[in-house]
C-alpha cells in the first residue's frame, strides 16, 4: 500500500501529516455544546425564579451596579474582537507578528474584567447583598436572586480566569514561535473565548437590567 | 489570507465590534423604559442578535463545515428540549409555601434504659 493510499483510509494518521483543521473546530464546538447545557440549567432555574418572584427579583436587580456591569459588558465584547484580530493576523503572513501582542491584550482585558468583577463582589459584601443571615433586602426571591447571580457571576468568571490562562499561553508561544501553537490551535482557544464571551452576553441583560425603570 | 483579505476581514470586525457596543448601549437604554414584559423580549433580543454576531462573524460559523454547524445547533436544540420540558412541570405546579419553622430537637424513639 502505498502513502497515498493509507492517508486515504486513515485520514487522521497520515503519516506525520497535519490533521484536518475541522477536527479541532469541531472537538472545541463538542465541548461548548456541553457547557450550553451546563449553563443552561442555571438559566433555567433563574427563569424559574424570576416566573415565581417577579417582584424579588426586580428590586434585587436594581441593587447590582449597573455601570460595573456595562462597563464590564464593553471590555469583554471588545476582548471578543480583539481575539479575532488576533486570528486573523495569525492566518495572514503579513501582519503575523502582531498575533501576540493582541493576544496579550486580550488576556490584560480579561484580567480587567475580573478585577472589575471583584470591586462588585467586594460592593455587594459591604451592603450585605451576600445571602445569609443578615441580608439586606426584604422581598421574596432577592436571596435566591443573589444567589444565582453570585453563582453564575463566579462560574463565568472561573471560566474567563482559565481562558486568560490559555490565551496568555499561547500569546507567550507565539513570541517565542514555539511549533505547539499554529494558527489553527490559536483558533480554537479564540472559539472557547468568545463562548465565555456569549455566557456573559445573555447573562448582562438577566442579571443587570431588571426593570431597572422603576 | 492574503493582505487584501486581510484587510476587508479586519474591517468587518472593526464593524462588528461597533455594532456589539451600540446593542449593548441600546440594551441599557431599552432598560430604562418602561415595556412591562417587552423590557425582558428587548433584552433577550438583543442578547441574541449580539451572540449571533459573535457565533457567525467571530467564531466563523458562517464559514464552518455542515458538521460543526449542526454540532452548535444540537447543543442549543437540546438546551432548549429540556428547558420546555423542565418548564411543563414547573409552569404547571401550583406553588404552596409551608410557613417556616424553626428547627427543633424530637425527642427520641429509643426505647429508654432502665438505669441499673
Amino acid at each position: 500500500m502505498n502513502a497515498n493510499a493509507a492517508a486515504r483510509e486513515h485520514p487522521h494518521d497520515a503519516g506525520g501529516r497535519e490533521p484536518p483543521r475541522e477536527i479541532g473546530q469541531l472537538g472545541m464546538w463538542v465541548f461548548i455544546a456541553s457547557e450550553i447545557l451546563f449553563f443552561g440549567g442555571l438559566f433555567v432555574a433563574y427563569v424559574y425564579g424570576r416566573s415565581h418572584w417577579p417582584n424579588g427579583f426586580a428590586q434585587a436587580s436594581r441593587h447590582t451596579d449597573v455601570v460595573l456591569g456595562t462597563l464590564n459588558t464593553g471590555v469583554l465584547l471588545t476582548s471578543s474582537a480583539v481575539i479575532a484580530l488576533a486570528v486573523a493576523c495569525a492566518e495572514s503572513p503579513a501582519f503575523r507578528r502582531w498575533t501576540a501582542r493582541l493576544l496579550w491584550l486580550t488576556a490584560a482585558l480579561g484580567v480587567i474584567f475580573i478585577v472589575i468583577k471583584g470591586m462588585e463582589y467586594r460592593k455587594e459584601w459591604h451592603e450585605h447583598l451576600f445571602p445569609g443571615p443578615g441580608f439586606e433586602l426584604d422581598a421574596g426571591g432577592a436571596q435566591l436572586f443573589f444567589m444565582l447571580y453570585f453563582v453564575m457571576t463566579a462560574l463565568h468568571a472561573l471560566h474567563l480566569a482559565i481562558g486568560i490562562v490559555g490565551v496568555s499561553l499561547f500569546a507567550w508561544a507565539t513570541g517565542q514561535a514555539k511549533s505547539w501553537a499554529p494558527p489553527r490551535r490559536i483558533d480554537i482557544m479564540a472559539l472557547y473565548w468568545h463562548f465565555v464571551d456569549v455566557v456573559w452576553i445573555f447573562l448582562y441583560p438577566l442579571l443587570y437590567l431588571v426593570e431597572r425603570h422603576s | 489570507m492574503n493582505e487584501r483579505e486581510f484587510k476587508r476581514h479586519a474591517f468587518k470586525l472593526l464593524l462588528a465590534w461597533l455594532a456589539l457596543l451600540v446593542l449593548m448601549l441600546s440594551s441599557l437604554g431599552s432598560a430604562y423604559l418602561s415595556l412591562g414584559v417587552g423590557n425582558l423580549i428587548a433584552g433577550v433580543a438583543i442578547a441574541t442578535v449580539k451572540s449571533s454576531i459573535v457565533a457567525l462573524l467571530f467564531m466563523r460559523l458562517a464559514r464552518s463545515s455542515a458538521t460543526v454547524r449542526l454540532v452548535a445547533v444540537v447543543g442549543i436544540a437540546t438546551w432548549l428540549l429540556l428547558a420546555g420540558l423542565s418548564g411543563v412541570d414547573y409552569a404547571t405546579r401550583s406553588r404552596q409555601p409551608a410557613a417556616f419553622q424553626l428547627p427543633r430537637q424530637l425527642p427520641s424513639l429509643a426505647p429508654e434504659q432502665e438505669p441499673r
